[in-house]
């Protein structure tokens, strides 16, 4: 307990967590923008309830979409963070006074994954309540409801919270892996934004040039599993979507496991 | 705040062996309490990495240190026990010096008004609130100090916290030792800085190449060094004087200015020799060997081919 209260001091003594909130609002805005043209086209083109799809998905969807906003950038903001929250011992050299306070570095590194927990919900609540403060003003301004008795409107914001959670211990964990900061971060940042692309496109050449069942593995991708996790099943060969989060869960286990053994027998100097 | 007890440093066979550098070589010594002990060895010599292994930041190749009889990494609350300054920049820069300090406290379990307290000890109390990218090197190693002394610990481990101090900082760093030492506390300083050691220190431990060279009370080594006490004496009747000496027991050798050189005795010594032998003295001058001096001895080659 004394370990989180010191983490938490670390975290709000230094200008990093409001310097990634101001980031993030501007870059909830233009989530919210795209979900509202989104539901725009989705709502115009689509007569009552239908199954019409211009791109966005079912309706169901988009107003899912719509109450998540700024997911994509939340996750990778409290992902940076949270590497940040052990990458910084190293850059700043605090990890001398750190480790002599706290000779069990394990425990440090437990307290972190704490402290990048408690980000995390932090900044879901943010978006979450932002969403439900514009997302009603949105649909009523298209003439739709605001789907706030729909249950899959509040399933999609509570994987929301999961996945900013999950990646959150995923980003600690990298952190404790990777040392450097610049390293960690670019790394994180990469896989995150353009790796999904990238590995879902060769997942896609190796099951059509290699072999088939191939495409079901590009789930390991950790951002497809978040998709999965957040949207369900794409394919009728997907799994189902808890699958998704106990991929990420994996990738939080084997980074932080891994990188705390690495850290224990690590040289502080 | 601190438990009674024995509480010096016990370091034995300890190795640190990196890549094919042997940083530290079988390094055995002990630190009492209550004396301030000075860990003195050219740059590259692993003073660092001794202290860092004491400290539990560094793994040992092989050997143990322990401190009150236990290794830190073992000890409940180490910050009670054990006070340590490593490098001066070792604070986050964005954070103020206060914040640095009760993050430590909370870690450590005590109370936040330890910060506020050990602030106004090494003075800094007015400049708390500061971020630590505005601090001084010499603030920077009050800053150190401070957060040592947090848990009011037993045991002060130091690597050389009097770099970047202006004399005025020197002294008070010196005197503050002292008085720590004098309490009864274990101090342990490294230091390049030889002159300033023989002023500290009780004791003195000495490496070289990751190895020791001596260790004992200052004026121990000093005595048994080649450059030991000697006495420059000049008088027209040397040979009669180098006789009378070397009755005494003493060895005796003869510059080329024609002047004796007497090894192992003061001035007053020889001069009652020679009085009481009705030898005429036209000079007689102690040679005082000073610690650099016995140290540059002590070291001499040991520090290259590294």
């Amino acid at each position: 307990m004394n370990l989180i209260r010191a983490e938490l001091l670390k975290l709000r003594t230094t200008s990093m967590w409001w310097i990634f909130a101001v980031i993030l609002l501007p870059l909830w805005g233009l989530a919210v923008g795209y979900n509202w043209l989104a539901a725009e086209v989705t709502l115009s083109t689509d007569g009552p309830l239908g199954g019409g799809d211009m791109g966005f998905g079912s309706l169901e969807r988009v107003v899912a979409g719509l109450y998540t906003s700024g997911q994509f950038s939340g996750v990778l903001l409290v992902m940076l963070l949270s590497a940040i929250l052990v990458t910084s011992e190293f850059f700043h050299l605090t990890a001398t006074s750190t480790f002599l306070a706290t000779p069990r570095r394990e425990l440090v590194i437990a307290a972190k994954m704490v402290i990048g927990v408690l980000v995390a919900l932090t900044f879901w609540l943010i978006t979450t309540v932002l969403n439900l403060a514009v997302g009603p003003l949105v649909l009523s301004g298209l003439g739709a409801s605001a789907h706030l008795d729909a249950p899959e409107v509040w399933q999609a914001i509570a994987l929301n919270g999961l996945v900013h959670v999950l990646w959150s211990l995923v980003g600690v964990g990298a952190g404790v892996l990777i040392r450097s900061q610049i390293g960690a971060v670019i790394t994180l940042a990469v896989v995150y934004i353009i790796g999904t692309q990238v590995l879902q496109v060769v997942f896609f050449a190796l099951s059509t040039y290699v072999w088939e069942p191939f495409l079901a593995l590009r789930i390991l991708v950790p951002t497809l599993a978040s998709d999965l996790l957040i949207s369900g099943p794409q394919l009728a060969e997907d799994p189902p979507r808890w699958v998704g989060g106990l991929i990420l869960v994996g990738y939080a286990a084997i980074t932080s496991i891994v990188g705390t053994l690495i850290t224990k027998q690590r040289d502080i100097s | 705040m601190s438990q009674p007890g024995y509480e010096g440093i016990t370091v034995e066979h300890l190795t640190k062996q990196y890549h094919r550098v042997r940083a530290v070589d079988d390094l055995s010594f002990t630190v009492h309490p209550g004396r301030v002990t000075g860990f003195l060895g050219p740059n590259g010599a692993g003073k660092t990495t001794a202290l860092r292994m004491i400290l539990g930041l560094v793994t040992p190749t092989a050997g143990t240190a322990t401190v009150g009889g236990a290794r830190y990494v073992d000890l409940p609350d180490p910050l009670r026990h054990v006070g340590a300054v490593l490098e001066a920049s070792s604070a986050h820069r964005g954070r103020s010096a206060r914040n640095h300090l009760r993050v430590i406290c909370r870690a450590a379990g005590l109370p936040d008004s330890r910060a506020d307290e050990v602030l106004t000890m090494v003075g800094l109390n007015t400049v708390g609130t500061r971020k630590f990218k505005g601090y001084s090197l010499g603030m920077k190693q009050r800053l150190g100090i401070a957060a040592a002394m947090l848990g009011d610990p037993r045991v002060l481990i130091l690597d050389e916290p009097t770099n970047g101090l202006d004399p005025e900082g020197i002294r008070w760093m010196r005197d503050l030792l002292r008085a720590l030492a004098a309490e009864g506390r274990t101090v342990l300083v490294s230091s390049h800085l030889l002159a300033e050691m023989q002023q500290l220190a009780d004791d003195v431990v000495i490496i070289a190449a990751g190895r020791l060279i001596r260790q004992g009370p200052v004026a121990e080594v000093l005595g048994n060094t080649a450059g030991a006490a000697r006495v420059r004496v000049r008088t027209p009747q040397a040979e009669q004087l180098a006789a009378v000496l070397r009755d005494a027991q003493l060895q005796v050798s003869a510059d080329p200015d024609g002047a004796l050189r007497v090894f192992g005795a003061d001035p007053a010594r020889v001069g009652q020799l020679a009085f009481a032998a009705g030898v005429e003295l036209h000079e007689l001058i102690g040679e005082n060997a000073d610690l650099e001096r016995a140290f540059l001895e002590l070291t001499a080659g040991k520090a290259g081919a590294r």
